[in-house]
């Protein structure tokens, strides 16, 4: 090893080979002897480190199976004892009293349907401006709107039923469609608000502002360019929104007269009897209830995936 | 001298000076917009307030302990959330005890070990899980999974020697482990899918380092990959949280309303949303009313400060996993 | 100034590093790597002699990349399919019963852009490639990190220091930590990928100055689309062109000072002139 034609030590402690045979603890010869070592380790403890690899991977494996078996349990089981109450009657008659057959959950169908609907009537109006409101404007407003549709997704939708019971059936003595429509829609307002938010945020930013720039009047530039440009985005978030709308019951425990006028409420009511055949209805009912739900997720994220694909 | 002809072109210029000058539809719509802010913003504060107004009255009554103290016995008019606040936290434990291991085990399968199209499929799936309405839930838990619970499960588990502590008194299905156990089913889709988010997002350029100093790829899971998703599954474990502590309707289906200071897990009990769906329609109005909306109040406040703490630490992630994605060529 | 002059002057500066007589620390044979049907690089034959800094040339794009990381193993896991044959040190390592893991411990590598694992410390970082190999032992975890830091020139930045993160280092500082951190295994050779792409002239200069320290005791393969640097650093140069079918290949290797200066294949002549100015 040659000492005398070495360039200048480097700064920050390097060693040069001359300090090799004062410290022999930092200098080559010591990390000759450490490679051995080393390899030898690696070579021995290879076997330990893959077969703890495996058993971590099964343990992984295992936890999946975990997570898949109670989507797969609730579906079989849904379907399982909701088919045999299905049929015609169900779908088109209105429930009927104890004993006598050829009853239906027609009333709750079409219950579900009035109060969705109006909901969505309520919400996406009020959901697309805010979001837009959100997209064009910076400052404090925007960022504690923003926030604040953060925190509501968050709130329990029992509370938000509370909150439409004191608003709207206590001072007016009675249930009604609109309490419960409109505790929907609070539900589902923040939803949209965040996922037309993030749609329109997708869409090219320097489109809308060329827009502006050649003077045209702000709602025209929304409406065609962002609104036309991210419609993919947001019937994704809004279909999702109403899914979400759709299934929920707490809500609508406080703002509706009676369970035969929501699908969901039905469900609690029968299926929290001891009877058998009251039961039935509940199972049917939540089958229809889970398909129509998962035709509507899947639906969403169909329109999702044709997004991301044309954007490649 | 240039002749204006072509009609197309006289007419977009001039559309274009109108547009310019019509100002009144922009205001219009500017107000839309304000209105619309200002309207989601009114109902925000209203839901607050309302809440607040309405659990006054419980609260002048039972003074200030009424967050704290124990006992729920609306015959003998006593109002305490205390109890319920235990029974929330109870549930929302053994429900984390259950979906951390499980979830982000499976997170990490999809995330770093399973093929792709298997990773694709299962993912699907588990957002699948989380669109499914937690009154089916509910349904499937109280008709099928307590029958189970009653008659295999809570025995086996009683006869475990190390788990008597846990699991002693009897069995009869409604309990705070079924309650636990829906709402592990519930939350299990926030954490496998957040954390895989996580888990995906440590940059390429950490595991090749790993690589090539000859870690196996499951050292390089645990020792890189876990350790840089840090802050994204502690943020995916703390909104599934928020989520545990609001759930109501399947919970107050399973758990056997029954107000009690929990000795056993699978004894029946009650948490805040299953008292509020059990008690509101028998409430005594007045106090009664009163105090059950006090509890929504107690409800809100848990699940919206745990929720606050979510989305931070969801924010503090993004930054991270933007900059860290260098794949490196 | 000319990358011929450069190298003349380098190798002016120092004498000749002898290739030891142990023989060449890797070989290539006919190496052909492809991704799916998309052939990256093929022809390479290339002995990598020990001790001595072997710098891979090239414009982007010509697989001097993908040559380096197939010696490691990395494509792997990206998907690339390597054929031909490579020996580390007699060692095929590629053979069906060779364990990448073992190679890979006996290999260091330096990536584009310095990556220390964001959430250790300065200290575990160097010493996590041993402890990922099961050594445990705790002084001789810190006899070999101080080594490796003092080898990378940075002992006196971070000695007092080690617990902290090592984010808080400058680019060149958290560079010279990987390369700590890839010296502390003791490794037969050390893979440099560009190293000093992501880094100002200063620190450049330092790397440059640390390659030509660590050189005589450490087999380097530098990859490098700077051919200065080629020229100031490396003993032998080999230059990777793409052929007519925009397949990368390797035209010439030598010693650096003669493929820069007198090289046998016109096509590096025309590239390396075309550096000039």
């Amino acid at each position: 090893m040659t000492g005398a034609d070495r360039p200048a030590a480097v700064p920050g402690g390097a060693l040069t080979p001359d300090d090799d045979s004062e410290a022999g603890r930092w200098g080559w010869a010591a990390g000759e002897r450490r490679r051995p070592i080393i390899q030898a380790a690696s070579r021995r403890t290879l076997r330990r480190r893959r077969l703890i690899g495996r058993v971590g991977r099964g343990l992984c494996m295992l936890c999946a199976a975990i997570g898949l078996a109670p989507l797969v349990a609730l579906v079989y089981y849904t379907a399982e004892r909701g088919i045999p109450g299905l049929s015609v009657d169900f779908f088109f008659h209105a429930p009927v009293p104890e004993g006598i057959p050829g009853g239906g959950v027609s009333t709750a169908i079409s219950g579900t349907a009035r109060i969705v609907g109006l909901a969505i009537v309520m919400a996406i109006p009020v959901g697309v401006l805010a979001s837009l409101f959100l997209y064009e404007r910076r400052g404090r407003l925007a960022g504690a709107v923003r926030f604040g549709a953060d925190l509501l997704t968050g709130v329990p939708s029992i509370v938000i039923g509370i909150f439409a019971y004191a608003l709207f059936v206590r001072p007016l003595h009675h249930f009604s469609d609109v309490a419960a429509s409109f505790a929907l829609a609070v539900l589902m307002l923040p939803i949209m608000i965040r996922a037309n938010e993030e749609a329109m945020r997708s869409v090219a930013v320097d489109l809308w502002e060329a827009g502006v720039a050649l003077g045209a009047r702000r709602s025209r530039v929304a409406r065609s360019v962002v609104l036309r440009g991210s419609l993919p985005g947001l019937v994704t978030g809004n279909l999702l929104a109403i899914s979400r709308g759709v299934g929920e019951t707490a809500p609508l425990l406080f703002t509706v007269a009676a369970p035969t006028f929501a699908m969901t409420l039905l469900i609690y009511a029968d299926g929290t009897q001891p009877y058998p055949d009251v039961q039935q209805t509940a199972w049917s009912t939540a089958l229809v209830l889970l398909l129509f739900v998962l035709v509507l997720s899947g639906a969403a994220r169909l329109v999702a995936s044709r997004l991301t694909r044309r954007a490649r | 001298m240039t002749t204006l002809t072509g009609g197309a072109g006289i007419a977009s210029i001039k559309d274009a000076v109108r547009l310019r000058h019509e100002r009144p539809g922009g205001r219009a719509y500017a107000g839309l917009r304000w209105g619309a802010a200002g309207l989601f913003v009114a109902v925000l504060l209203g839901l607050v307030v309302s809440v607040a107004i309405d659990s006054s009255q419980a609260l002048a009554h039972s003074g200030i302990g009424f967050l704290w103290s124990g006992t729920w016995n609306p015959a003998a008019n006593q109002y305490g959330a205390g109890i319920l606040v235990l029974g929330t936290v109870v549930t929302t434990s053994v429900a984390m005890v259950i979906v951390v291991p499980v979830g982000l085990g499976m997170a990490a399968f999809l995330s770093e070990l399973a093929p792709r199209w298997l990773a694709g499929s299962l993912s699907t799936a588990i957002d699948l899980l989380a669109a499914v309405p937690s009154i089916v839930v509910g349904l499937w838990a109280l008709l099928v999974l307590s029958p189970l619970f009653g008659n295999h499960v809570e025995p086996f588990l009683k006869s475990i020697p190390v788990l008597e502590w846990f699991f002693h008194g009897y069995a009869f299905g409604p309990s705070i482990l079924l309650a636990s156990v829906v709402l592990a089913v519930m939350t299990l889709p926030t954490v496998v899918a957040l954390s895989r988010t996580a888990l995906s997002g440590v940059a390429m350029a950490d595991r090749e380092a790993a690589m090539a100093l000859g870690a196996t790829r499951w050292q390089i899971v645990r020792e890189v990959v876990f350790p840089g998703a840090r802050s994204g599954i502690a943020a995916a474990l703390t909104l599934a949280v928020g989520r545990a502590l609001g759930e109501s309707i399947a919970v107050a289906m399973v758990i056997g309303n029954s107000p009690a200071v929990p000795h056993s897990l699978i004894a029946p009990g009650a948490t805040l949303g299953s008292a509020i769906v059990n008690q509101f329609a028998e409430a005594a109005p007045g106090i009664g009313t009163s105090s059950v909306i006090a509890l929504a109040g107690v409800l809100l406040v848990l699940t919206v400060a745990v929720n606050a703490g979510g989305h931070a630490l969801l924010r503090g992630m993004g930054p991270r996993r933007a900059a860290g994605d260098g794949a490196v060529r | 100034m000319t990358p011929a002059s450069v190298a003349a002057e380098a190798s002016g500066r120092m004498p000749p590093r002898q290739a030891t007589a142990s023989g060449p620390a890797v070989t290539l044979e006919d190496v052909k790597v492809s991704f799916g049907d998309h052939v990256a690089v093929r022809n390479v034959t290339l002995e990598l002699a020990a001790r001595q800094v072997t710098a891979l040339v090239g414009p982007s794009g010509c697989g001097k990349t993908t040559v380096l990381r197939a010696i490691n193993r990395l494509h792997d896991h990206t998907g690339g399919r390597v054929e031909g044959k490579i020996r580390l040190g007699g060692v095929d390592v590629y053979a069906p019963d060779t364990d990448p893991e073992l190679i890979r411990a006996r290999i260091g590598m330096v990536f584009q852009r310095p990556n220390p694992f964001p959430t250790m410390s300065i200290l575990d970082n160097v010493t996590s490639g041993l402890r990922f190999n099961g050594i445990r032992n705790k002084a001789m975890l810190r006899e070999a990190a101080e080594s490796a830091l003092r080898h990378a020139a940075l002992w006196d930045i971070v000695k007092d220091r080690l617990n902290q993160t090592a984010l808080r280092l400058s680019g060149g500082q958290q560079q010279r930590l990987c390369i700590a951190r890839a010296l502390a295994i003791e490794p037969d050779v050390l893979l440099m990928d560009e190293p000093c792409s992501a880094l100002d002239p200063i620190a450049t200069a330092k790397i440059e100055d640390l390659i030509t320290n660590l050189a005589s005791e450490v087999t380097i393969v530098l990859v490098t689309h700077n051919m200065f640097q080629a020229a100031r650093v490396s003993d032998n140069a080999a230059v990777f062109l793409l052929d007519e079918d925009r397949v990368g290949e390797l035209v010439e290797v030598g010693p650096t000072v003669q493929v820069f200066d007198s090289p046998s294949n016109e096509r590096t002549k025309q590239y390396v002139t075309g550096h000039v100015g």
